[in-house]
């Protein structure tokens, strides 16, 4: 009976340390004051990748295809908080989740007490999670797109808008 | 002493009647060895336990879906052409930061 109680005990601790993602962290803060979010579901993306072809305009007027990484999106999710207290607490849990799914650092800047960082998850073909975090003062954003992205692809888009 | 065949060849009636017939000396150092009752069916009721527990667990802290924010899929792509053009702009400014630290660098070691 002990073992038993044992071997349910690390279920639930086990449960609830993959149970973290993106779409928990949406759901905790996107309807809270002085956040703004955006979802986009997996239908969704099944409706876009229907569209003709999606091009982006790079920073020099350059058009960057986004469709072969479009297409295999699944799902968007964006918070935007200017609330010192909320932006707080979701840094701290973003922070957790990235540790804790070991995520991969690929850019940080800091500027004039801004920092940006980029974090890819996957292997060294393909991306199943790319998340974007900005901490600026009070304010912080967190961004993640998650599928199966083809990281040579993502990293040349990158580029590309980059220009 | 019996031979293993004889004694093969005794009925249960037979045995009966040499259990019973107490005139037959027992060694003081005869002990009776029962095979154990092996754990497997506590370990297997325990697991299967564990299993339904692990499904009904995961399904309790299923994470609910969102609602989606766009309805119209062209609002939904000019969201993620802007999430794409922050990332972009983030990369942007990292390189900027770059060059610039690279042309400072370049003054002072041309003034040294």
């Amino acid at each position: 009976m002990k073992k038993l109680i044992i071997i349910i005990a690390s279920l639930l601790v086990a449960v609830s340390a993959f149970g973290q993602n993106a779409k928990e962290l949406y759901n905790k803060y996107s309807d809270l004051k002085g956040v703004s979010a955006v979802y986009v579901s997996p239908a969704m993306f099944r409706m876009i990748g229907k569209l003709p072809d999606m091009d982006m305009e790079a920073e020099n007027g350059e058009k960057v295809n986004l469709t072969p990484i479009v297409k295999n999106l699944s799902g968007f999710y964006l918070l935007d908080v200017d609330d010192a207290t909320v932006a707080d607490k979701l840094f701290a849990e973003v922070r957790r989740m990235i540790d804790g799914k070991k995520y991969e650092l690929l850019f940080e800047a800091k500027d004039n007490g801004e920092v940006t960082r980029l974090f890819t998850n996957g292997n060294g073909k393909t991306v199943s999670s790319i998340i974007l975090t900005t901490k600026d003062g009070d304010e912080f954003t967190f961004m993640s797109l998650e599928g199966n992205m083809d990281r040579e692809q993502l990293e040349n888009i990158l580029a590309e808008s980059a220009k | 002493m019996k031979r293993i065949q004889d004694i093969e060849k005794l009925t249960a009636a037979d045995w009966d009647r040499i259990g019973a017939d107490e005139s037959i000396p027992v060694p003081e150092d005869f002990k009776v060895r029962l095979p154990r009752r092996r754990p497997v069916a506590i370990w297997s009721i325990a697991a299967s336990v564990a299993v339904v527990a692990g499904i009904g667990l995961t399904a309790l802290l299923r994470t609910p879906e969102p609602e989606d924010t766009f309805t119209d899929p062209y609002l939904a792509y000019a969201a993620i052409e802007q999430a794409f053009g922050r990332m972009g702009d983030a990369v942007s400014r990292g390189a900027e930061l770059i060059e610039q630290k690279e042309t400072e660098f370049n003054k002072v070691t041309y003034w040294k």
